[in-house]
């Protein structure tokens, strides 16, 4: 074979202005860039992403004839398409273009940043390995393939409804796998949502119900996904549907055989454990599907083999105890994630005694207690005694803001908080005291500042301070908390009826496995993890798939659905090329063992 | 020219990137300077796995081409990197 032919390799070092030119020589990395193998060109731009760096690139990659070009200046993930733009645009096949980040060494403010020598001394070795990837990378044999037109979506709650049914309507086929058996996510499950104080099921049930009859939509509910292969254009994914031991298709979502069934559970689920549902259910009335569900852990007929009252009740002989779980093989061009959110568990906060004090309970309980339609038809009773509690006190940063569980902030607990103090003071108990404990309130957002006011003006007291613990009165089970005050500098006692933990949101459970089915990196946080906090925020590491909603952070309803929104755009502007350029060998992944991630 | 530029790709806690690290440690210190090796975390690095479509690790790309996507026999690693080599002569 000949002597491989010499490669013409430019390299071009960003200043950004003083974040990277203020932190170390630039002089001597340019003198060091000009001593490696096979380099022709080397020069400093004060900005290279400004439209004159630009034009100075493109000038020089002509003039000199290059054909591969290094540019050190920031991270790849804001500016690699740019310079492969900008590279193309004189010429140079884009994978022969490569950007590296030595700003990350240099920036005031960057948790990365490094001594001068030293950034200097980085930033010439990571320039030298650059060169020489450049100098000996092959140009990637590229395949052309056509997208599917259709989307997966994972997660039915108000996100992944949004996402889905903004596709569907720019005419792609949309599945919505939802792990529960309804649709509708916890937004149905809230009663009313700030700062409005609309009914949540009913501003949500537009999108569930449009969901249900969408023409292109299927919902695939009781189902999980199991397995995914493939890459953008052309996913393969397998969706396990749960067996619901019923034939939805017979099923008219009348209730008989609910009715019929002797079998009550706690319901953990869409009651948060405030109340009880039977083996055989439908989860509310607003449900879609509004088909029943037989619960086999808590059957009489899966237990002890004995009952059958819903068989022998049902007028259209729907029930189907020999249902096994089914699998369904999907192939889709794109998939959106939003598989939101869980209420941080507050049992390991033992100070509060959660778990142990029934009268201490979550907002998500408080929700589900306050609904009208909800387990106790909206009759706020404290679990001891079923008594109306007379003084009230909520807790604020459970779990968040808490070096010891979760660092982040949940973003929702101060107005969900507030929402629910003002349902309580208004509608329900108006002569209750009720106190909110907070560390800071946090109400930004539209309307939100004057909903916190309002709160305030009806007469809510706001007591600065966490209180440090819960004890309660063995006989009466009334609470009294001890929490300091720095406002006025006293240390105040408190004695409750009633204590509500306003929790962390989490990641879904589940979430690490789907991390994993998908490729999909997570967070330090637990969080789906986005390709660029700033301006990539639905993207992932994997083209094609994109996440919404409180998978990425706690975030609220406006927040999901713009997000919900994005993602949408995001898969309609791959999807509707109709046809992609992929590098050869991810087309041909399947002839290639899977790894062991 | 004979040189080899290996990107491995990796993650903090994946199962069987470090018996790729060990074959490649071991492969460096036969080829010495015509081999270069790149540990590549795609949890850091997203750009990058992204742009070969690298969506499970370990994975190996030799000179710009990704070559595996999984643990491959020392025997396949090595004969993968010798070809290239030649390749290039």
């Amino acid at each position: 074979m000949s002597p491989a032919k010499k490669k013409r390799i430019g390299v071009f070092i960003c200043h950004c202005g003083k974040n990277i030119a203020g932190g170390l020589n630039i002089e001597a990395l340019i003198e060091s860039s000009k001593q490696i193998q096979e380099v022709l060109y080397v020069v400093d731009n004060k900005f290279s992403c400004s439209e004159d760096g630009q034009v100075d690139i493109q000038k020089a990659i002509q003039e000199q004839k290059l054909d591969r070009i290094v540019v050190a200046a920031c991270s790849p993930s804001l500016h690699l398409m740019t310079f492969q733009r900008c590279g193309e645009k004189a010429g140079i096949e884009p994978q022969f273009v490569d950007l590296i980040d030595i700003r990350k060494w240099t920036m005031h403010g960057s948790p990365q940043k490094i001594a001068p020598e030293k950034a200097l001394e980085k930033s010439k070795k990571l320039i030298e390995l650059a060169v020489k990837r450049m100098r000996l990378k092959r140009l990637i044999p590229m395949a052309e393939i056509k997208t599917e037109q259709s989307a997966l979506v994972i997660g039915g709650g108000v996100a992944g409804l949004e996402a889905g049914l903004d596709l569907a309507d720019k005419g792609y086929k949309v599945h919505i796998v939802e792990r529960l058996s309804t649709i509708g996510g916890k937004m149905a499950l809230l009663y009313k949502v700030f700062p409005t104080n609309d009914c949540a099921p009913c501003i949500l049930a537009p999108k569930t119900a449009y969901a249900n009859i969408h023409p292109n939509i299927t919902l695939l509910t009781n189902s999980e996904v199991k397995s995914m292969g493939g890459h953008i254009g052309s996913f393969h994914v397998k969706v396990v549907q749960n067996p619901r031991y019923i034939d939805t298709d017979k099923c008219t979502g009348c209730g008989e055989c609910v009715e019929k069934c002797p079998v009550k559970v706690k319901d953990d689920v869409f009651s948060a454990g405030m109340g009880e549902r039977k083996a055989v259910y439908i989860p509310y009335d607003q449900a879609i599907p509004k088909k029943a569900i037989i619960d086999a852990q808590n059957c009489l007929y899966f237990r002890k083999g004995v009952c059958r009252l819903c068989e022998k009740q049902c007028p259209t002989n729907a029930i189907n105890f020999g249902q096994k779980p089914k699998t369904v093989e999907i192939k889709i061009g794109a998939i959106i994630v939003a598989t939101g959110f869980d209420e941080y568990d507050p049992t390991e906060k033992s100070e509060y005694g959660y778990g142990r004090y029934n009268n201490v309970i979550t907002q998500f309980q408080l929700a589900r207690l306050l609904d009208i339609d909800g387990p106790t038809k909206g009759q706020l009773l404290r679990p001891s005694d079923g008594k109306e509690p007379k003084r009230i006190v909520m807790i604020q940063c459970v779990g968040s803001r808490d070096m010891s569980t979760n660092p982040y902030c949940s973003n929702i607990c101060c107005m969900y908080a507030l929402k629910h103090a003002q349902i309580i003071k208004e509608m329900v108990l108006p002569e209750a005291e009720i106190y909110i404990c907070f560390i800071d309130m946090r109400t930004v957002g539209k309307g939100f500042e004057e909903y916190y006011r309002r709160t305030r003006e009806i007469g809510i007291n706001f007591i600065r301070g966490r209180p440090s613990e819960i004890i309660q009165d063995t006989e009466t089970k009334n609470l009294s908390l001890k929490v300091e005050d720095p406002e006025i500098g006293r240390l105040l006692k408190l004695e409750a009826d009633l204590v509500v933990l306003s929790c962390a949101t989490i990641p879904s459970s589940g979430t690490e496995q789907l991390s994993k089915i998908l490729g999909l990196n997570l967070g330090e946080d637990g969080f789906f993890k986005e390709m660029h906090p700033k301006l990539r925020p639905v993207e992932t590491n994997v083209r094609g798939i994109y996440i919404c909603g409180s998978d990425q952070g706690p975030k609220d309803i406006p927040d999901s659905i713009v997000q919900a929104k994005a993602a949408a755009s995001c898969a309609d502007g791959e999807l509707r090329k109709n046809k992609i350029k992929l590098p050869q060998f991810i087309v041909n992944a399947s002839k290639l063992k899977k790894g062991g991630r | 020219m004979e040189e080899v530029y290996v990107e491995e790709f990796m993650s903090p806690g994946c199962v069987g990137c470090p018996a790729v690290r060990e074959m490649l440690e071991e492969f460096s210190k036969e080829l010495g300077d015509k081999l270069t090796v790149e540990e590549v975390d795609i949890t850091v690095d997203t750009t990058r796995a992204s742009q070969y479509g690298v969506m499970s690790v370990p994975a190996i790309a030799i000179n710009g081409i990704l070559k595996f996507v999984n643990v491959p026999k020392k025997e396949e690693l090595k004969n993968a990197i010798l070809e290239e080599l030649e390749r290039q002569e």
